[in-house]
């Protein structure tokens, strides 16, 4: 046994592969963000909503698809909608019918049911008085949402943006339980070919570092940019009683 | 700039018309029944204890808070659940608050400008003429392009009323302009106050600060818990008060 | 329920409630040994020196940006190989059961975590209370015991609570290695009775349940903390604007 554990031959070899299944890592990430994100918006208006009717749906969804684990969501997807008869004989077969179809399923919902709380924590953390300050100037209030409060929130809400998106980076990591090669699930056939506990999935994980990291930068240069109002100041302040950061990963915005 | 009250429109029509306005805070009455008529170009001055439904009543006025019995006509209008007239009146009735509330997010040249370009859909080059022009009006055409956390608090609160400005509006409401600021600031603020009084709008100004109230005040009014107790012209206000919680009132804040 | 006989179906609960224990078992010990390392953790990197600043912020780098599935994977696979390396003969004989490997994956992921909570609460203690404890010449091990780690306690509940329910949303990953938990134990009626909707709505629900269960308790306990501290309820004062 030499002091590194890796064969860097054998790296070498891998790296085209792992870096195959790195692209469909980003993909599954890059596609659930922009559907997830989407549909965030109008859940997050009707669970936002004083009407019961809209209010109660809207929480449920985000209970179900936020406290279920994703593992549980995939093989939901994948075994169980198969089961309905008229989704099998429907056109969006064409979705549920493929592996990487019903992953996408998964992670999205998985994804939307965060950020709506992830919206919904920012936007209530916007200033009260600085909305009133719209409406007092006679702002109609969509454009009062696209100009003040969204901008607003965006600042508030980008550390539970970034905590959400990064863990959702790594939570992708288990789409080959459906046969999907993602960069997890090149790892693990190399070294079902090889037999080398550590190469394979030493390499991945330095992918996925990489991955992980290029994206907080990302975020820190946004945000950098976003509060370029108050550059020499800390960061914008939060109104107290919003626990915005999420220490445990997936961040939780809910006061 | 501010529009002077036309010579065609009849002279007997008030800006303001409040009439038995009832406002309730579930069982609370905040506002128990006041009647209150502001003449064209008038300065009236608000005062009272705390909770006594000042900033309820001013409030009421451009509908920041809705009334619950009782008739307000702005300017003609009368106000009532339809959106449109809501935003009819906020278009006529600037309101500048105790804290300011300027858009953090925006230069203080961008806080004026946003209204003038989403409600009137002024272009960019037209909207910066006339904040330009307005912030000029409170001094600050220097500072235009500083982000609000960079401004003292009495530079804030001028540009707030700037941005109110902007909307050339015939009516104003201030809402203890001063209260948030420290006493060296107090003075610049009063001064650009002073100089608007001067040009003709009509203004309800909630303050303490009484030498403000001799100077610009045509009329003083006196609340407590809710109804208007006393009125009158301020000198008499001042120095003859009728009733004893005006007296009361008056011997607490001197002291 | 199309083709489910009675006994089938009791036979599928008994197979998930046996999954479920393993599943609660697997979470409690991953939990406590994720809450003694990180607090461990937590306390030594706070030390001045470079070094162990910057040995921190590697391994919390590390475990912070790789999926917990890798480590679990790398754990299983690799983790006979490491004791051998570390223990030698000796440690080559331990055969790692995914129970083990969980355990010992998530332990360490999670005490990255733990351990930045623990150092943020440490940070944002009052400077005065190690003063004061130094002045009065209480022992280090009594004011740390004592003094320090219950405020540290109070000051990072909010986010181990965070810790705990993502934690227990990252359990069923260890299925993935062999574990036969109780996702791997619906996932085996699933297939087996062709009623796999069923099975996965009511896992999924168990773990719902179970992580409001949690966090209801986890308020009661806030609760009691807080009014431990405050002395009498302020009276809110008047509304300034309203
Ligand atoms: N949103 C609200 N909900 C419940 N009660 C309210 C609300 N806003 C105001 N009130 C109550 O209505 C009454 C009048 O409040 P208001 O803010 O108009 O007083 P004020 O004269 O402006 O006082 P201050 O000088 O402190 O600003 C107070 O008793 C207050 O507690
Ligand atoms: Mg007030």
């Amino acid at each position: 046994m030499n002091a590194l554990p890796i064969d860097l031959d054998l790296a070498w070899e891998s790296l085209p592969a792992l870096f195959d299944g790195l692209m469909v890592t980003v993909f599954l990430t890059a596609l659930p963000l922009i559907i997830g994100l989407a549909l965030a918006f109008p859940i997050c208006f009707a669970r936002m909503s004083p009407r019961r009717a809209l209010a109660l749906p809207a929480e449920i969804f985000v209970v179900f698809f936020r406290g279920a684990p994703l593992l549980i969501l995939l093989y939901l997807v994948y075994y169980g909608l198969g089961q309905i008869e008229a989704l099998r004989n429907g056109p969006f077969w064409i979705v549920f019918g493929s592996p990487f179809g019903c992953a996408i399923v998964a992670l999205s919902l998985n994804h939307a049911a965060y950020m709506v709380e992830v919206l919904r924590g920012s936007l209530l953390a916007v200033p009260h008085g600085i909305v009133e300050a719209s409406e007092a100037l006679g702002i109609t209030r969509r454009n009062i949402f696209l100009w003040v409060r969204m901008p607003l929130a965006l600042r508030y809400g980008l550390k539970a943006y970034q905590n959400e998106v990064v863990s959702f980076v790594k939570g992708t990591a288990i789409v080959s339980v459906v046969t999907i090669t993602d960069l997890m699930a090149v790892a693990n056939s190399i070294f079902e070919q090889t037999y080398d506990p550590f190469t394979p999935i030493l390499c991945a994980a330095a992918f996925y570092w990489a991955f992980v990291n290029l994206i907080r930068v990302g975020f820190t240069v946004w945000g950098r940019w976003l509060s370029r109002h108050n550059a020499e100041d800390a960061p914008l302040a939060i109104p107290a009683g919003q626990a915005l950061q999420g220490l445990a990963g997936r961040a939780k915005v809910t006061p | 700039m501010i529009p002077r009250p036309h010579a065609a429109e009849p002279a007997a029509e008030p800006a303001i018309l409040l009439a038995q306005v009832v406002k309730r805070y579930g069982a609370h009455r905040a506002l128990a029944g006041v009647d209150l008529q502001v003449r064209r170009g008038e300065k009236v001055v608000i005062c009272g204890p705390s909770g006594s439904g000042k900033s309820t009543l001013i409030r009421c006025i451009n509908a920041l808070e809705r009334h619950d019995a009782g008739r307000i006509v702005v300017n003609g209008i009368a106000l009532t659940n339809d959106e449109g007239t809501v935003q009819d009146i906020r278009q006529e009735v600037g309101m500048v608050f105790q804290h300011f509330n300027l858009f953090p997010h925006l230069t203080a040249l961008e806080n004026c400008m946003l209204a003038p370009r989403l409600n009137r859909g002024l272009s960019k080059a037209q909207a910066e003429k006339l904040a330009m022009a307005h912030l000029e009006r409170v001094h600050l055409a220097d500072q235009a392009r500083k982000y609000p956390a960079r401004l003292s608090g009495g530079q804030q609160q001028r540009v707030a009323i700037a941005r109110a400005l902007c909307m050339e509006p015939r009516i104003l409401l201030f809402d203890e302009p001063t209260s948030a600021l420290d006493p060296e600031m107090v003075k610049e603020v009063l001064g650009v106050i002073e100089e608007l009084a001067a040009s003709g709008v009509t203004m309800i100004c909630v303050t303490h600060e009484m030498g403000f109230a001799r100077r610009v005040a045509d009329r003083c009014v006196f609340m407590d818990r809710g109804e208007i107790v006393e009125e009158g012209d301020a000198a008499r206000f001042f120095e003859a008060p009728e009733s004893e919680r005006l007296r009361h009132f008056l011997a607490q804040i001197l002291r | 329920m199309t083709n489910l006989s009675l006994a089938d179906l009791a036979g599928y609960l008994r197979q998930l409630g046996e999954g479920a224990l393993i599943t609660l078992e697997l979470f409690f010990a991953s939990f406590a040994l994720a809450f003694v390392l990180g607090v461990l953790i937590g306390v030594a990197t706070l030390s001045r020196s470079r070094l162990v600043r910057a040995a921190w912020r590697v391994y919390a780098s590390i475990f912070m940006g790789v999926p917990s599935l890798l480590v679990i994977f790398l754990i299983f696979y690799g983790g006979s190989a490491m004791l051998a390396a570390v223990l030698g003969e000796f440690g080559a004989r331990i055969d790692i059961s995914p129970f083990g490997a969980g355990v010992a994956a998530l332990g360490i992921v999670y005490s990255a975590y733990v351990a930045e909570l623990v150092r943020g609460a440490i940070e944002n203690l009052p400077k005065g209370q190690f003063e004061g404890a130094r002045a009065l010449a209480i022992p280090p091990f009594i004011m740390w015991g004592r003094v320090i780690l219950p405020q540290v306690m109070r000051l990072a509940l909010p986010g181990l609570v965070n810790v705990w329910s993502f934690m227990l949303k990252e359990t069923p990953l260890v299925s993935l290695a062999g574990l036969q938990d109780l996702v791997a134990a619906a996932k085996i009626a699933a297939g087996a009775t062709k009623e796999p909707f069923i099975f996965f709505v009511a896992t999924a629900l168990v773990f719902i349940a179970f992580s409001a269960a949690s966090l209801w308790l986890a308020n009661r306990l806030e609760e009691r903390l807080d009014r431990g501290q405050r002395r009498a309820p302020v009276r809110s004062p008047a509304q300034a604007e309203a």
